[in-house]
């Protein structure tokens, strides 16, 4: 068939059929959108941290890491030519407002930064009101985000207190290019000078301060001439391993990450309801083809040859799956644009670019691959359509083979699979999600077939009447119930599965800590301390106060092999989790307590330790304790606490161990702040993290460390309403001391997610919305025969609204079904997440459930009565007048 | 008077040898032809009579390639149609068959001139719809071309469906109860419309009915009954008053 002619039967054939065309169209649109939108947003932010990477460095090269910088990388630094560096001190601390004598200031959690002379070095630093910074710090003026002053309720020119010394608060940051931008931030930012932050007498030992050495190349560095740069700094370095390098172009490489992998799960929610859109196309095309089927015998009577015409329709697919394509990619580029508003400040703030190609192309591209996969199986029945049937009406369309069948099956899971990994960009994650959906998809299809059962057997009970006939018009063959179930079923369970793990996060966040958990943290008592500060707390009503020794110490050797050679600087490869845990362990105020814990689970995931994580794992400074007796909320799975008197002993929490690759009679030895101290492994600890009481992963016997430059770590429970006023006392006594509010900190992680768990509802919103579709799809494209039925029923005798009742019984029945099983899916893998990968209680949230079960019913029955409802106004002759001819 | 067509380019001749079709129809095998020997003549005119269920349906699917025997063989023009795929077999029947159905079967989103138009555009001949719209014009419906079928009436239907059949002036026409659908006075119209078109391009024309009066317009008469020929009649050449005269033969 010549090409022209082609295209000319192409855009005719559509002819007549028009309408069920365009839900063709509809149902493809509501998936690309979602997906289009996901794409379009990550690809914006992606941009946005690549363009701002300098600025987001604040270098061209970074050294960071826990001990001051060694002086041959600063020497080092300071050769390269025309270069010039800064160093930043970052610290979690307690600053407090000024007061008159007699009273008790307000105090307030702050991240503190210390800046040289030249910050910044990339970027736009902007303050209110705008002066140079070296200018507003000096030796005693400090700059404070907004939130510390409304917090401390001060203006600018009022005095607070850092540490030892005091400032003068010369401006509000409005700017801070090299701030990480994280949803978990533990209090506002506060500036103050190299000399200011040496007044405060901060940095002792054991203080908890990251060092950041920035260094900035002359004019316009190329990558090449950083990374000669970086190559000299890592000389300088030497094999030390506990040193970090980073380059400008891996700046943020958290949180590009984390983005990355937020799309992969919400790309995947987008692309489930691209396949739910897929079931509607997969009927309309089967609708239309049944319109279609005398057409396409006459064709091949007049000589079409089969796969010309089986070309003729692919043709119309592929043309139907651009346009709907196309017009979800712009919907879905209009729903990103707005999506920031629903997310709010969980997003760097940067301009949203409406115009995505790239995202455009992935939604046009998914689209037409989905609308093609679900239309060829209806479409091969083209093929089979014999040139008799113009001759004798009966002659029905060939069986397909089995194997033809089998083979079309194969290519939809394939199919399938291959849409799962373009969205999730790793072929496991893609396994698991495609063998997930064909099970529930399994289970719904297999409740339509019990459904249908059911409802024949209903149909025979003697009474009411309407149950009974709203149910034989469910049973028939041919009933529209299945591919609505599974598409209604498929959107109630994702949208469950996002709430109930949004409501057991926030529940188990906004809840009363567990009885006896303590509710504050304090960090960084000096030994000396301690009684005063443990007589404070009690004075203040606080229970359960405990306390413990810290030492700060890093793996130097493990079984007699250095840490410099079974952690080899590698470049890539294993970068991505070895900062995944190098932040969990930046952001925690304390060694494995439990918010440590939530942090990992919040990424899911819980495998074998990657290389990267091995890597942090033993170049990491770690937090030791020394203890005689266990606490009780641990458990010895391996060996025995303290039972060897030839060696000094160490108990390692299982999980470090694992990451550590150690096991029982290993051999440690910890640099203990330049001392060697070996230890050996003489047990294994399984934690309840749960409890949120103090915990670590290195525990030594005692007679070990305690000569050792130490700190304590104490933890209270205070009287609800009472951490504020014990703060502010500590803060004035005891600057050095840093509070941690655990309320407080749940509270921001409850915010966190609460939002995040609208994101994914919102996306989950649009596979309910295709399941919606699909079922008014469905009704629609039998109205013919409902018209039929609706006049029969009336000629026999029943109203307009008794016919109504009839199939309002029927799509009640469909939703109850589908709700019941979406529900049911969406408890059980919603327990398994809550469960398994965040160690959090599981609760029934029975409203919750019911909310979703009446949603669906709901639903089914308007759309189903909607597409009913030109059938239920006809008289009955227009009908039966249709039916003669 | 709208322009008469052209002879066709080739006439061909149908052969049917020992043609046999069987069905199943519950455990037992159906016959619904039985070793049926006819040949139809180059540009001969021949009708197959016979009540329902005597095969003439099937003998004419199978002539089309549409179906295919369970034993003997259909020539058309000296080549046998068993050994064609179904791809050559729709190539033949774009070349060289024209179709009429009973229920006239016009594609319903196509308008009467896209209709006709059809088939010319299948083969890629040039200006498709101006041939169409002589077409048109010879079966007396030059107004309606833009008409959907559902828009016109039984007998208009039909003499669209025999412009389409005649568009590529094929060499063979096949026709199925041309006339079943469609009341006496308009299947008469419609009837003589194809005996013109036939004798105008010089087709071998096939027609299936169970209606005596529309055999009368045949060269030859075939009669079947449960699968088999029972006699052939040839007609006398039409005397001066316009009647056709016939012979019966017994086989």
């Amino acid at each position: 068939m010549a090409p022209r002619l082609y295209l000319t039967w192409l855009l005719r054939d559509s002819r007549g059929a028009r309408g069920r065309l365009a839900f063709f169209v509809l149902c493809l649109a509501v998936g690309v959108a979602a997906v289009v939108a996901v794409a379009a947003l990550a690809d914006n932010l992606d941009q946005g941290l690549r363009k701002e990477a300098k600025g987001l460095l604040g270098a061209d090269l970074a050294v960071s890491g826990r001990r001051p910088p060694p002086a041959a990388v600063a020497q080092a630094a300071a050769r390269l030519p025309g270069a010039r560096s800064c160093l930043l001190r970052e610290l979690d601390t307690m600053s407090a407002a000024v007061a008159a004598p007699g009273k008790v200031p307000p105090s307030l959690l702050v991240e503190l930064k210390a800046v040289c002379d030249g910050y910044p070095l990339y970027g736009r630093l902007t303050t209110e009101p705008s002066a140079p910074l070296s200018r507003l710090l000096g030796e005693d003026g400090a700059v404070a985000a907004p939130e510390l002053l409304e917090r401390l309720r001060l203006r600018v020119g009022d005095r607070l207190r850092v540490g030892e010394a005091t400032f003068t608060l010369r401006a509000v940051l409005k700017n801070e290019p090299d701030r990480a931008v994280s949803p978990f931030t533990l209090g506002p930012r506060l500036l103050l000078g190299e000399r200011g932050f040496a007044r405060t007498r901060l940095e002792q030992f054991g203080s908890r301060i990251a060092y950041r050495l920035l260094v900035q190349l002359p004019g316009n560095a190329s990558r090449p001439q950083v990374d000669a740069a970086a190559a000299t700094l890592r000389a300088a370095l030497g094999e030390a391993p506990w040193w970090r390098l980073q380059t400008w172009s891996q700046a943020q490489p958290e949180l590009r990450n984390g983005l990355r992998r937020v799309e992969r799960y919400l790309g995947l929610v987008a692309l489930l309801s691209l396949l739910v859109g897929g079931i509607g196309v997969a009927q309309s095309v089967r609708a239309f083809l049944a319109s279609r089927l005398d057409a396409v015998a006459v064709l091949k009577c007049l000589g079409v040859r089969p796969r010309e015409a089986f070309a003729l329709y692919l043709g119309q697919c592929l043309l139907l799956g651009l346009a709907g394509g196309v017009l979800g990619g712009f919907v879905g580029l209009v729903v990103q644009r707005n999506v920031p508003r629903l997310l709010g400040d969980l997003l760097p703030a940067q301009e949203i670019h409406f115009w995505q190609p790239g995202a455009l192309l992935r939604g046009l591209v998914l689209g037409i691959a989905a609308s093609l996969l679900f239309a060829l199986p209806p479409l091969a029945a083209v093929l089979r359509v014999p040139p008799l049937r113009a001759l004798r009406r009966s002659a029905e369309a060939l069986p397909a083979s089995r194997l033809a069948r089998a083979t079309t099956g194969v290519a939809v899971l394939a199919g399938t699979f291959g849409l799962a990994w373009a969205q999730a960009g790793e072929p496991g994650l893609a396994l698991r999600f495609t063998g997930a959906l064909v099970l529930a998809v399994a289970l719904l299809a297999l409740a339509g077939l019990g459904l249908r059962a059911a409802a024949v057997r209903l149909a025979r009970l003697p009474r009411p009447l309407v149950l009974r006939h709203g149910a034989a018009l469910l049973a028939r063959p041919a009933g529209d119930a299945l591919p609505a179930l599974v598409a209604v079923g498929l959107g109630v369970l994702v949208v469950l599965v996002a709430a109930l793990i949004e409501r057991h996060l926030t529940a188990s966040l906004d809840a009363e800590l567990p009885k006896g958990s303590p509710s504050t943290f304090l960090v960084d008592v000096q030994p000396d301390q301690w009684p005063g500060v443990e007589a404070l707390l009690r004075r203040e009503g606080a229970t359960a106060v405990e306390s413990v020794p810290v030492v700060m110490a890093r793996i130097a050797e493990i079984d007699g092999v250095p840490v410099e050679k079974l952690a080899p600087r590698r470049p890539g490869g294993s970068e991505e989790r070895e900062q995944r845990a190098r932040r969990r362990d930046q952001r925690g105020g304390q060694s494995g307590t439990a918010r440590e814990r939530n942090e990992e689970n919040e990424d899911g995931e819980r495998e074998r330790p990657s290389e990267g994580e091995r890597r942090w794992a033993l170049t990491r400074e770690q937090r030791l304790t020394y203890l005689p007796a266990l606490p009780p909320d641990n458990r010895l799975v391996a060996g025995k606490l303290w039972s060897d008197p030839a060696r000094h002993e160490v108990s390692l929490e299982e999980d470090y161990a694992r990451e550590l690759g150690v096991r029982l009679g290993s051999r440690l030895v910890f640099d203990v702040q330049g001392v060697p101290v070996e230890v050996a492994v003489t047990s294994l600890r399984a934690v309840d993290w749960r409890t949120f009481r103090i915990n670590f992963f290195v525990v030594v016997e005692p007679g070990v460390l305690e000569e050792a430059p130490q700190s304590r770590l104490a933890a209270a429970r205070l009287p609800s309403g009472r951490e504020t006023q014990v703060q502010d006392l500590l803060a004035q006594r005891y600057p050095n001391v840093t509070l941690v509010d655990v309320r407080q900190v749940l509270a921001k992680v409850a915010a966190v997610f609460r939002r995040l768990g609208l994101g994914v509802r919102f996306l989950g919103g649009f596979v309910a919305l295709a399941g919606v579709a699909i079922l008014f799809g469905a009704v629609a494209a039998s109205a013919v025969r409902r018209a039929r039925e609706v006049a029969l029923l009336k000629t026999l005798g029943f109203t307009r609204r008794g016919v109504a009742m009839l199939f309002a019984v029927e799509h009640a029945l469909t939703g109850v079904v589908a709700g019941v099983l979406g529900v049911a899916g969406g408890a059980v893998i919603a327990r398994q997440v809550v469960v398994e990968q965040m160690e959090l209680q599981w609760r029934a949230f029975p409203g919750t459930l019911a909310a979703a079960l009446a949603m669906a019913v709901v639903l089914t029955l308007v759309a189903g009565l909607a597409a009913s409802a030109r059938a239920l106004r006809q008289r009955p002759i227009e009908a039966l007048r249709e039916e003669r001819e | 008077m709208p322009a008469s067509l052209p002879a066709a380019a080739a006439t061909h001749r149908i052969e049917l040898r020992g043609l046999t079709r069987r069905l199943p129809s519950g455990e037992r095998l159906l016959t619904i032809l039985d070793h049926v020997d006819l040949t139809i003549a180059a540009g001969e005119m021949v009708a197959v009579l016979g009540p329902s269920g005597s095969g003439k349906s099937t003998l004419l699917a199978l002539m089309a390639g549409l179906d295919r025997p369970t034993e003997g063989e259909v020539l058309l023009d000296g080549e046998p149609l068993s050994g064609l795929s179904e791809d050559r077999l729709a190539l033949l029947r774009r070349h060289k068959i024209g179709f009429v159905f009973q229920s006239f079967q016009l594609l319903g989103h196509l308008t009467a001139l896209d209709n006709v138009a059809l088939p010319l555009e299948l083969l890629g001949r040039p200006s498709p719809r101006r041939r169409a719209e002589e077409l048109l014009a010879r079966v007396g419906l030059a107004e309606r071309g833009h008409h959907y079928p559902v828009q016109l009436s039984g007998g208009e239907q039909q003499r669209v469906a025999l412009a389409r059949a005649f568009a590529a002036r094929p060499p063979v026409l096949l026709a199925d109860e041309p006339t079943g659908n469609l009341d006496r006075a308009t299947g008469e119209r419609v009837l003589a419309v194809l005996r013109e078109l036939h004798d105008e391009g010089g087709t071998t024309s096939v027609l299936v009915t169970h209606d005596e009066e529309v055999a009368a317009l045949a060269d030859r008469r075939v009669y079947l009954r449960d699968g088999r020929v029972t006699h052939v009649e040839e007609a006398r050449p039409t005397d001066e008053r316009g009647l056709a005269v016939t012979l019966s033969t017994t086989t």
